[in-house]
């Protein structure tokens, strides 16, 4: 018997007897073959089986699927009887609860059943119509696309090609003309999104004028140098402090930058360094800012040298009264030397953007500045002339209109432009008269280091000359001119040009005395700007023209103190040489007037003098070898004359260096780099908490089967270094060593010890929260060098030092009290392998460790046994308390065990929320004993140093700490430390030194 | 690294200050130290065939790249220099030169003195001392090894 039946155009065949000779095995086949299968109803047992992401999956999947067949016979009461049944045929069957709706088909659970209420005959009307309800609805689900609503969703995978979204030609033709309406739909959605992108031509956006607009639209929030754009181009920009700063070169450079620094020249751009101005009577500057500064770190504003002008000095700054405690940072600073008659003043003090708000704010209380002086009204002038420009290249009506709110001058920024004309820069004080100016931007600052920065400059600048005798009477509105007219004035300039002269003859810069001041007025030196870039190279003939005894003079005695001065101090003058700078354009123009082509320009046009001021840094000042390391010099410039001094530097064959090149300098250099070494500091603070968001990142983008497990490696902060915690448990073990000893001993010298471990407690218990402090007292920190042993760097060669007190018990305690919360800057460096690495750990090694240093100087250093992660089976039973809450709290509980019996804190559950698989959720436990051997401190600056030949690490140690391990250690080994990468579980050896 | 003008007293100082704020007059009789920072010697302009011997840098190093100016390098003559405690050793490079070449190499020595600065930067509270310079003498030697001429 066979039934036609045509559904939806698809003729569909039954062969009604195979159907019923084969009906008791056919409902399980044609489940199992699954081609007849439309939807199988998920039944309850399914879902469950079914893990959530599967389930969801399927949704989706089903999203436009008939949800199942239904069938109604409406001949029929008894439902799902009725297939089998038919007529008025009623059986008795027992109704499972699946069965209860509609139809159910597949393969069942008690699928048994059909075997044994096998139906005696079927009626064919019904069984047909019931199978034409499943054609149907297979049909339906055939048609409809899954997933996507894309057009080529309606083929099967392997027909989808990736070009077809944008070739429909690429589509089946049937599928065509759906895809090219839906293309069109598309379009015309994007085309209203790119309507407000498109504004101008390229050729309009890269026209002069709108380029600056648009340039200095960029700077509103960054502010960039003046170098800006030629940085640019070749260096990776960061954006930090509120400019656009070069980080690191876009070539591979990194050893041939050292090699500049170490045999040639390296110059960067150091502008951004802010320089605020002290105007005033010198004795109330003094006393105010002695306020500011502790002499026990060095010389302050008030050494005799730096006072006069003749050296540039360097401090490091506190807030009023805090000392020890809240420093600001370290500042350079330089005073104008003194002109005749005059008892006022002028300071400048360099100081890094970081710094530079609290810097002011405590500037304005020390020096009683709290009057703001309203800004002169030069940026009004300034927009007047510029705002016909603006309209002329203003074309289209819309632009204007924004230019009319509040457009920015089609005039390239100088300085800093993106202050408001409002804010003030200048701030009076009533009862002294001091005047305290921002200065941000004002100059220009190069820095040029190593030792041929020195050849370099003498080829770069030339010594202006002298304006013409003719021209000498009439008035001129620029500076030079006028300056010429005055005969002292000519005098001193003769007299620095003498001194030039001389210093040229000087072959490196690390034989000058340190921190030598030069004033200069220099010739435009693109006038002088040679055809090639070549290497600049010390000369034989130079050196022997100058007179020998004057050169020996001024090596020993300096420059003299008027050859100081500059007329860089003046505002007036900075203002006049920044506005009348010969543009480029302008000096091509004159260079194309030239008989003889490439010939130089001369007489030099008027506008071509710059004051300078040379400023010498002195290099590696502390520690016995590489001294004069990395010694150069600044050079100071007017605004707006950067570009005008930076590319002919650059033709004399020097590397330039970014940020990541002042890092290495000042780590070869052995010193802390602000922000960076600064903990005690906010900028420091601040600094610390971005670079662990940094790295945090980092690692977290890293996949989880491939980051570093902390925990396992005994690693408690890879990422910051809690030195709070650190200073304080220290002290604490000073405490509980102190009632050792008192338990032990009942003489009376001991009675003090408690004493002052007492009153030591009662610091730890009085003093605020964030009072961890850096030791900068100089004679402290010489005690402790003392103490350390200082050697050579490889540890071969004891050093000359004089008498040392000896380390014991009373000079160890009477030290602690003064300085017991305090960390110490040291210099560690590894003797054998090994390459230390930002936030390594610094340990106390033990006496077994010790032991094996012994063996010989190959042997390596101990291991660190691996830790186990506690937290991992903690992340399993998180995940299974979302099925089931018994094998959680059974998981729990053996978390708490375990985490009692190595005796530390069980953090709250909930801190696992913010938790990082590998890493320590905080609150921390101990950071001293967390490890086999006890924490010292941490490493802030690490790698191999190409200056030493070996790894160098900086950082901080805990001055407790230092002095208990020194203390407990043989002389033979004194100052051997260990030393441990967090992301490796071997300790190497380290000698400690402290370089005052 | 510290002088002191009174050695006896700056050490009875140097104790004492780990007392800040229980013996400051002790401080203050406290006579002027310095630091001394030594500045480097006067640089003169180099030839590729002058080589300078320092005591940092490892002898067998420094012994092969005389041999290889010398033989590779196409050199008739090099010139080795030493100062200070580095003269020992640059006399024991040209020796060693001279005794792997089987006395074809002959040598011949200069010395001089170099005149040194060192800078001493008081360290007086008060900061009215001023800073001095002084120099120094040390010796230097200067050691010419070469091919001599077959004439």
């Amino acid at each position: 018997m066979v039934l036609n039946i045509s559904v939806h155009g698809v003729r569909v065949q039954f062969d009604l007897t195979s159907c019923i000779s084969l009906l008791p095995e056919s409902v399980p086949r044609r489940s199992s073959r699954g081609r007849i299968a439309l939807e199988s109803p998920a039944t309850q047992e399914d879902k469950e089986k079914m893990s959530s992401s599967k389930a969801k999956m399927r949704e989706k999947k089903m999203k436009n699927q008939p949800s199942s067949v239904q069938y109604s016979p409406s001949t029929t009461q008894n439902g799902g009887g009725a297939v089998v049944s038919g007529g008025g045929q009623l059986m008795e069957r027992p109704k499972t609860p699946h069965q209860s709706a509609g139809w159910s088909r597949g393969h069942q659970r008690d699928g048994g059943s059909y075997a044994k209420e096998m139906p005696k005959c079927i009626t064919a009307g019904a069984f047909a119509r019931a199978r034409a309800a499943e054609v149907s609805s297979m049909l339906k689900a055939v048609r409809k696309t899954t997933g996507s609503c894309h057009v080529f969703g309606a083929l099967p995978k392997h027909m989808r090609r990736r070009a077809m979204s944008h070739n429909t030609k690429r589509l089946p033709r049937r599928l065509r003309d759906v895809a090219e309406r839906m293309r069109e739909k598309s379009l015309q959605a994007g085309s209203k999104k790119k309507e407000q992108a498109k504004n101008k031509s390229r050729k309009a956006r890269r026209r002069h004028g709108n380029l600056l607009l648009e340039f200095n639209r960029r700077q509103r929030k960054n502010v960039w140098l003046e170098t800006h754009i030629w940085h640019a181009k070749r260096f990776f920009m960061v954006k930090k402090w509120g400019y656009c700063l070069a980080d690191k070169p876009t070539s591979k450079c990194y050893r041939p930058c050292y090699r500049a620094l170490s045999s040639h020249c390296l110059l960067q751009d150091l502008s951004y360094y802010c320089c605020i101005e002290l105007q005033g009577e010198e004795n109330n500057l003094l006393a105010s800012l002695s306020q500011l500064t502790s002499k026990e770190t060095g010389p302050t504003f008030a050494a005799a040298l730096s006072l006069s002008g003749q050296k540039q000095g360097s401090v490091v700054m506190y807030r009023a009264g805090c000392y020890p405690l809240q420093p600001l940072g370290p500042v350079t600073f330089l005073w104008r030397p003194q002109s005749q008659g005059s008892t006022l003043r002028q300071l400048w003090i360099w100081a890094h953007p970081t710094m530079k708000k609290d810097l002011l704010t405590e500037l304005q209380t020390v020096c009683q500045c709290d009057e703001a002086v309203a800004p002169p009204i030069v940026p009004i002038e300034q927009k007047l002339p510029v705002t016909p420009e603006d309209k002329q290249i203003a074309g289209t009506k819309r632009k204007q209109t924004v230019k009319d709110i509040s457009g920015p001058p089609a005039k390239k920024l100088l300085g800093d432009g993106t202050r408001s004309p409002t804010t003030p820069v200048s701030w009076k004080s009533n009862c002294t008269g001091t005047i305290i100016n921002d200065l941000t931007m004002e100059m220009v600052r190069f820095r040029l280091i190593g030792p041929q920065s020195h050849t370099v400059l003498a080829e770069t600048l030339e010594v202006a000359t002298k304006y013409g005798e003719s021209d000498k009477l009439k008035p001129s509105s620029l500076w030079w001119p006028e300056h010429c007219k005055e005969e002292s004035k000519m005098v001193l300039h003769q007299e620095q040009a003498d001194a030039y002269h001389l210093l040229k003859g000087i072959l490196s810069a690390g034989e000058l005395p340190p921190g030598t001041v030069l004033g200069l007025t220099v010739e435009d030196p693109r006038l002088t700007l040679p055809t090639k870039k070549l290497k600049a190279l010390p000369s034989v003939q130079k050196a022997q023209e100058v007179d020998e005894e004057k050169s020996r003079e001024l090596m020993l005695k300096g420059v003299p103190k008027h050859c100081c001065q500059s007329s860089l101090w003046d505002r007036s003058v900075r203002d006049n040489v920044t506005e009348n700078r010969i543009s480029e354009k302008e000096l091509n123009h004159l260079r194309g007037e030239l008989l003889v082509p490439g010939s130089r320009l001369s007489p030099a046009p008027p506008q071509s003098s710059v004051p300078v001021l040379l400023v010498h840094q002195p290099g590696k000042q502390l520690g016995h070898e590489m001294s004069s390391w990395g010694a150069g010099w600044d050079l100071l410039l007017p605004k707006g004359w950067g570009m005008a001094f930076w590319i002919p530097l650059v033709y004399r064959g020097v590397r330039t260096g970014g940020l990541n090149m002042s890092l290495k300098h000042s780590q070869n250099k052995g010193v802390p780099h602000f922000p960076h070494d600064y903990p005690d500091c906010t900028s420091g603070a601040l600094f610390q908490d971005e670079q662990e968001a940094e790295l945090l990142e980092k690692f977290r983008r890293r996949p989880p089967a491939k980051r570093t497990n902390y925990i396992k490696h005994g690693c408690l902060a890879p990422f910051r270094c809690p030195w709070q915690q650190l200073a304080e448990e220290w002290e604490l073990i000073l405490i509980e060593e102190g009632k050792k000893k008192d338990s032990q001993t009942t003489r009376g010298a001991d009675e003090v010890i408690k004493e002052e471990t007492t009153s030591l407690r009662d610091m730890t218990a009085a003093k605020p929260v964030s009072c961890v402090s850096v030791l900068r007292c100089r004679k402290s920190l010489r005690l402790l060098s003392g103490w350390c042993r200082p050697t050579t760097s490889k540890g071969q060669r004891l050093c000359r030092v004089e008498k040392v007190p000896q380390l014991d018990h009373p000079a160890m305690t009477s030290f602690l009290t003064a300085h017991g919360m305090s960390l110490v800057w040291v210099r560690l460096l590894m003797p054998s392998k090994g390459k230390p690495e930002l936030h390594a750990i610094v340990c106390a090694p033990t006496a077994e460790d010790l032991q094996l240093l012994d063996k010989g100087p190959g042997s390596s250093g101990p291991q660190e046994p691996l830790h186990r992660d506690h937290f991992k089976s903690r992340r399993k039973g998180s995940t299974k308390t979302a099925t089931s809450s018994l094998p959680s709290e059974k998981s729990e509980g053996q978390m708490s065990h375990l985490l009692t019996a190595s005796e530390e804190p069980k953090p709250s559950s909930k801190a696992s929320s913010g938790f990082t698989a590998g890493l320590w959720p905080d609150p921390l436990p101990s950071v001293t004993s967390h490890c086999s051997r006890v924490t010292l401190g941490w490493v802030t600056q690490g790698d191999f140093s190409l200056s030493v030949g070996c790894g160098e690490a900086l950082g901080f140690v805990s001055v407790t700490g230092l002095l208990q391990t020194l203390s407990n250690q043989e002389m033979k080994h004194r100052g051997i430390l260990l030393l441990r990468n967090p992301t490796s579980l071997h300790y190497r050896f380290v000698k400690v030194t402290i370089e005052v | 690294m510290t002088e002191s003008r009174n050695p006896g007293i700056s050490s009875i100082s140097q104790t004492a200050q780990a007392h800040p704020e229980s013996c400051s007059p002790a401080v203050e009789m406290d006579p002027v130290e310095y630091t001394l920072r030594k500045r480097l010697p006067r640089k003169l302009p180099k030839r590729r065939n002058d080589v300078y011997v320092n005591m940092k840098t490892d002898f067998r190093a420094q012994l092969a790249r005389c041999q290889k100016l010398l033989e590779g390098g196409g050199h008739r003559e090099i010139c080795v220099h030493g100062l200070g405690l580095a003269i020992n050793r640059a006399i024991n490079i040209a020796l060693q030169l001279q005794a792997s070449s089987q006395g074809v190499l002959q040598l011949a020595a200069n010395t001089s003195t170099v005149e040194l600065v060192d800078d001493l930067e008081p360290e007086d509270p008060d900061e009215a001392a001023e800073p001095m310079t002084r120099t120094r003498n040390n010796s230097a030697i200067h050691i010419k090894v070469f091919y001599p001429d077959p004439q």
